[in-house]
């Protein structure tokens, strides 16, 4: 049987265990916007774990870090270790965002700057910050699909056409169990997505004959790809910077991790959590970055680098049967990213835009089913968004670099965000105001191509941002009261639980 | 200066050190265990760091 049949196969059994599981999580479903969004908080700290790994490491993993790899070298390496290295701050965020979203039933991330800065329009304009810069971010995982089951198939399978699957599959994930499901799926496809990229990386680096066969080959080949800068040009400190600070913050500025940080159960799975990303982050970026250095001795010469992984996959050296489980491995990981996106974005619509500032009346049932409407709505624009960008090629339409653009916009929340944690002087003025003029610099400069000093947009609109939140914010009234309160409150609960 | 602090302070040298070690001093090293290996360990003290950390967190009354 051919190729395709095979393909065919192995994305309907996928999808078919995608649905059992799910629907096995719809059981456990009770009642209630806690429930459908963040699990009821009940989350243990192995699915804890491993959601949050999926959600993080996606199709930009295996199929745009391995490309930057191969067109740009290790530069990729040190881009993707920043954020590893900034999950540091998880020592400081993790318990805060989980200690304050038990005491005051925070839904979202915005729920909780609304309620901090004693404004729903901060949480409103990080809310459409998010919307914004988060479709972007959900189309890549939907590219990388499309360049994926392409590839593999040899072209049988149209870009398209692996797109509308991602598409369907993250819908009905989200919203069979919101995040019982979503958490689940997460956690079986994360065990799939670091399994299989790891066996095929053990196929090709037997292929080239061991570790150190291979870096030998390497070191000879493209020795320019193992310095920064490249031999090219390439990660000059500007790029480097450009591509990493928004990273550097991801953890806090990505509402659709952020919010992860609500559910574990108790301390103990927060540890688990964190413990278990960390080492699987190292993992699968060491796997992803080497896969892409692997491509570069074994298909040389690919102008656009996220095809460089389905075309690795379709070398005859890697078993058909093998090629066909990890394109379902990256499959999932990028369709958990999405549904994990689109699940975020519909919890931020419906409790901070719809009960926030439309109708702050609306009943629980209201607020879940306005959320579960925009599932679909949002998706269709992230497909609209991939199709359009899945034909161009450059830079900038590169998977890794439009990733890190999209979180170049969420980063102006930055500011915001710690300002709430760190600063009871932080304003809502100086909140809002930070987070819009920051976003506009970020999109003007991305949209025109304008580099000042040779500096990013992402570096330009957070200078700006970091600036203007606390210039605002020294100017104007802060909510005194609640700032007390609500950091009077971590600074016990900190101490009570032996956190830093 | 507290925990808090110290641990702050740490961060922001381990970021230091992300620029100034592959940029300044191993910019000419085309090999494996030039930028390579200096990111790969640089990250693993990072994890052991946070590890470090984390593991005296104890449940806290709600």
């Amino acid at each position: 049987m051919s190729t395709t049949f095979w393909v065919w196969f192995g994305i309907a059994i996928y999808i078919a265990v995608g649905l059992a599981i799910a629907m096995m999580a719809r059981r456990q479903l009770g009642a209630g916007v806690s429930e459908f969004f963040l699990a009821n908080r009940r989350v243990g700290g192995f699915v804890s774990a491993l959601t949050y790994s999926a959600t993080t490491y996606s199709a930009f993993m295996m199929i745009g870090l391995a490309g930057l790899t191969y067109i740009n070298g290790v530069g990729a390496l040190g881009f993707e270790l920043t954020y590893l290295c900034g999950m540091f701050m998880m020592v400081f965020f993790l318990p805060r965002f989980w200690l304050v979203g038990r005491k005051y039933g925070y839904i979202s991330p915005m729920e909780l700057l609304s309620d901090r800065y004693q404004s729903r329009w901060v949480g409103a304009t990080a809310a459409i910050l998010a919307l914004v810069f988060l479709v972007p971010y959900g189309a890549v995982q939907l590219m990388g699909i499309g360049y994926l089951m392409n590839g593999v198939s040899q072209g049988a399978i149209p870009v398209v056409a692996g797109i509308i699957i991602a598409v369907l599959c993250a819908i009905a994930w989200s919203n069979i169990a919101g995040m019982r499901s979503v958490a689940w799926t997460d956690a079986f496809q994360a065990l799939i997505m670091i399994a299989t990229s790891a066996a095929v990386l053990g196929v090709v680096v037997a292929a080239l004959g061991g570790f150190g066969s291979f870096f030998a080959k390497l070191e000879s080949a493209a020795p320019g790809l193992l310095t920064v800068p490249t031999a090219k040009g390439a990660w000059s400190i500007n790029m480097f910077i450009g591509l990493a600070l928004p990273w550097l913050f991801f953890l806090i500025s990505n509402p659709q991790v952020s919010q992860r940080l609500f559910i574990p159960k108790s301390v103990t799975a927060m540890k688990q959590m964190l413990g278990g990303f960390l080492v699987f982050g190292f993992i699968y970026t060491l796997i992803s970055v080497l896969w892409g250095f692997s491509t570069t001795l074994l298909v040389p010469g690919l102008e656009n680098g996220d095809l460089a992984t389905p075309t690795l996959l379709a070398l005859p050296i890697i078993p058909m049967g093998l090629a066909i489980i990890v394109m379902i491995g990256i499959t999932a990981a990028a369709i958990s990213t999405i549904d994990s996106i689109l699940l975020t974005l519909s919890s931020v619509w419906a409790r901070d835009i719809h009960r926030g500032l439309i109708n702050p009346k609306v009943s629980e049932e209201g607020e879940l089913r306005v959320g579960q409407w925009v599932i679909p709505i949002m998706a269709i624009i992230a497909f609209v968004f991939a199709w359009w960008a899945a034909g161009k090629t450059g830079l900038a339409f590169m998977i890794a670099p439009l990733s890190s653009a999209a979180s170049a916009g969420l980063l102006m929340a930055v500011p915001t965000i710690f300002g709430a944690f760190f600063w009871k002087r932080a304003t809502a003025s100086g909140a809002m105001v930070s987070c819009i003029v920051g976003a506009i610099v970020v999109l003007l400069f991305q949209i025109t191509g304008w580099k000042p000093l040779g500096w990013w947009p992402g570096t330009w609109g957070f200078i700006v941002c970091v600036i203007l939140f606390i210039g605002v914010s020294l100017a104007t009234k802060p909510p005194r009261e609640k700032a007390e309160e609500f950091i009077g409150y971590l600074k016990e609960k900190l101490a009570e639980g032996k956190f830093i | 200066m507290g925990k808090t602090g110290w641990a702050w302070t740490w961060f922001g040298f381990l970021l230091a050190l992300d620029i100034a070690i592959p940029w300044f001093v191993l910019t000419h090293v085309e090999k494996m265990s030039g930028a390579f290996l200096f990111w790969t360990i640089w990250v693993v003290v990072a994890i052991i760091s946070a590890f470090v950390i984390f593991l005296k967190w104890k449940e806290a009354r709600q």
